[in-house]
C-alpha cells in the first residue's frame, strides 16, 4: 500500500486507524510527540491519560478539526489532512462541550444535523433518537432550557442518527448521571456490535474500559503503555 | 436539490430561525440604522438640496455601518453552540457553510433595507419610485458585494479577541469598490446622469461582485482551518 493508501474503498482496509509519527504543537507546547498506532477495525479503544496529556488533540486530529504539525494519520485508508471530507463521511465525534444551538429545540437540532448530512432526515427518526436517550419529553423545548447532562444526551442522540465506521468520544461520561453513563455504554456496545471502531478518550479506565478491548495510555503527548484492558496498570 | 444547496439551506434555515426567536440583534440593527440616518439628517440641517445630493452616500454609509454589526454576529452563534469548526464535523463541502451564512446575511440585510430605503427617502426628501427598478438592481448588487466579502471576513475574525475592531478594519478597505459603485450608481439614478456614467458604475459593481464571490468561495475552506 502506498504511503497514503487512499483507495477510497474503506472495506479494503484492515486497519481503522494508522498513525505514524503524529505530532502536534501549539506554539511552544507539544500536545502530541510522535504517536505511532495501528487500530484494527471493530476495536473499542480506550485512550487514557490525565487532563492535558493530548487525548483531545489526538481525537480532534482524527476528526479533522485540527491539522497535525507533522506525521501521518489515516482513517480507513483516508489521510486526514489530504482527504478530510472522506474522513468526515466515515467518522462521528462527540465533543466535551457538546454541539447544539440554544435557540433551536432538541428536535430542530437533530433536524439540522440530519440536513447537514449527519444521518436520517425524517421527524419520526429524530423522535426515536431522542426517546432512546431519554429526551422524548424535552424534544420540543429550546436547548437553552437543557441542563448540561441533557445536552450530552442530545449529543448522543445526534450521533445515533448515523452509522459511522469510526466513533470518536471525547470524555463521553463527563457531566452525566448514572443513567446517562449507562446510555453512553449502551451506545458504545451498539456501535461495537455494528462493527464500528470506537475511540473513548477518558481519564477513567473504570468507565472507558467497560466495553473496550484495548487501551493506550498517553502521558505528555506520548503513548507510554498499550495493550489489552486486563493488563492496564494505570487507573 | 444538490447536497451543497441542501446543506447551505440548512444553515440559512437555522440562522433565520435563531434570529426570529432572539430578535434582539435585528431590532438593535434597525434602531442603529435609523439613528445613523437621523444623525446625518440633523448634522446636515434643513438644506433640502444638499440632503438630496448626499442621499445616496449617506444611505450606503448607514447600510455598511449597520451591516457590519450584523456580520459581526454571523459566526458568533456557532461559537456559542460549540465552535464554528465543529460545523466541519459534518461530511460536507465547507463551502456550504459560506453559502448558507452568506444567504442568511443577505436576507437580514434585505429586510433591513426594505425599511432603510423608504426612511432615507423621507428624511432626505428624494423620490425613489420613478427609479424603483434601477435602484433595486443597485441595492441588490451593492448588498451582495457587501455580504460576500463581509461574510468571509466575519469567519476570518471570529476567533480573534479584537474581532469587533478588526472586522471593520479589514472589511472597509476591501469594500471601497463596492461603495464607490453603489453610491455613484445610486446618485446617477436619483440625481440624473448627464455624463452617462451610470452603466459603467453598475458594470463595475457587478464585475467586482463576481470576482469577490469566486475568490471568497474558493478560499473559504482555508479560513476554517485551525
Amino acid at each position: 500500500m502506498s504511503a497514503d493508501g487512499d483507495t477510497g474503498m474503506s472495506g479494503r482496509h484492515q486497519h481503522a486507524l494508522r498513525l505514524a509519527g503524529l505530532t502536534r504543537r501549539f506554539g511552544r507546547r507539544w500536545a502530541l510527540r510522535g504517536i505511532d498506532l495501528e487500530v484494527s477495525r471493530g476495536t473499542v479503544l480506550a485512550v487514557l491519560g490525565a487532563n492535558g496529556t493530548g487525548k483531545t488533540t489526538l481525537l480532534r486530529i482524527l476528526g479533522t478539526l485540527l491539522r497535525p504539525t507533522a506525521g501521518r494519520a489515516e482513517v480507513l485508508g483516508a489521510n486526514v489532512t489530504k482527504h478530510p471530507d472522506r474522513v468526515r463521511r466515515l467518522t462521528a465525534m462527540m465533543t466535551p462541550r457538546g454541539y447544539a444551538y440554544d435557540e433551536l429545540t432538541g428536535l430542530e437540532n437533530l433536524r439540522f444535523a440530519a440536513r447537514m448530512g449527519g444521518g436520517a432526515g425524517d421527524a419520526s427518526a429524530h423522535r426515536t433518537a431522542l426517546a432512546r436517550v431519554g429526551l422524548e419529553e424535552a424534544g420540543d423545548l429550546p436547548v437553552r432550557a437543557y441542563s448540561t447532562g441533557m445536552r450530552r444526551r442530545l449529543e448522543l442522540a445526534r450521533l445515533g442518527l448515523r452509522s459511522p465506521d469510526l466513533v470518536l468520544l471525547d470524555e463521553p461520561f463527563a457531566s452525566l448521571d448514572e443513567a446517562g453513563v449507562e446510555l453512553v455504554q449502551e451506545s458504545i456496545a451498539r456501535w461495537r456490535d455494528a462493527g464500528a471502531t470506537v475511540l473513548i478518550a477518558s481519564h477513567r479506565l473504570a468507565q472507558a474500559g467497560r466495553h473496550a478491548n484495548r487501551t493506550v495510555y498517553i502521558e505528555h503527548g506520548r503513548i507510554v503503555e498499550g495493550g489489552p484492558v486486563a493488563g492496564t496498570t494505570h487507573p | 436539490m444538490s447536497e451543497l444547496a441542501r446543506r447551505a439551506s440548512a444553515i440559512l434555515w437555522k440562522d433565520l430561525v435563531t434570529e426570529l426567536r432572539t430578535r434582539q440583534g435585528f431590532s438593535a440593527m434597525l434602531s442603529f440604522a435609523a439613528l445613523v440616518l437621523f444623525l446625518f439628517s440633523f448634522a446636515i440641517g434643513p438644506d433640502t438640496e444638499l440632503l438630496r445630493r448626499l442621499a445616496g452616500g449617506l444611505l450606503w454609509v448607514a447600510i455598511v455601518f449597520t451591516g457590519t454589526l450584523s456580520l459581526g454576529r454571523a459566526f458568533q452563534s456557532e461559537e456559542v453552540a460549540g465552535g464554528v469548526r465543529l460545523l466541519r464535523l459534518y461530511p460536507d463541502d465547507t463551502r456550504a457553510i459560506y453559502l448558507g451564512k452568506l444567504a442568511a446575511n443577505l436576507v437580514l440585510l434585505a429586510v433591513l433595507e426594505l425599511v432603510l430605503w423608504p426612511a432615507a427617502a423621507i428624511l432626505f426628501q428624494v423620490d425613489l419610485l420613478p427609479h424603483a427598478l434601477g435602484l433595486s438592481l443597485v441595492a441588490a448588487l451593492g448588498t451582495f458585494g457587501f455580504s460576500t466579502i463581509g461574510t468571509f471576513f466575519s469567519a476570518l475574525t471570529v476567533h480573534l479577541r479584537a474581532r469587533e475592531l478588526l472586522l471593520p478594519l479589514l472589511l472597509f478597505p476591501a469594500l471601497i469598490p463596492v461603495i464607490l459603485g453603489a453610491v455613484n450608481a445610486t446618485d446617477g439614478l436619483l440625481l440624473g446622469d448627464p455624463m452617462g456614467r451610470l452603466g459603467g458604475w453598475v458594470r463595475l459593481l457587478g464585475a467586482y461582485d463576481v470576482i469577490l464571490f469566486v475568490v471568497c468561495l474558493w478560499i473559504f475552506p482555508v479560513v476554517l482551518e485551525e
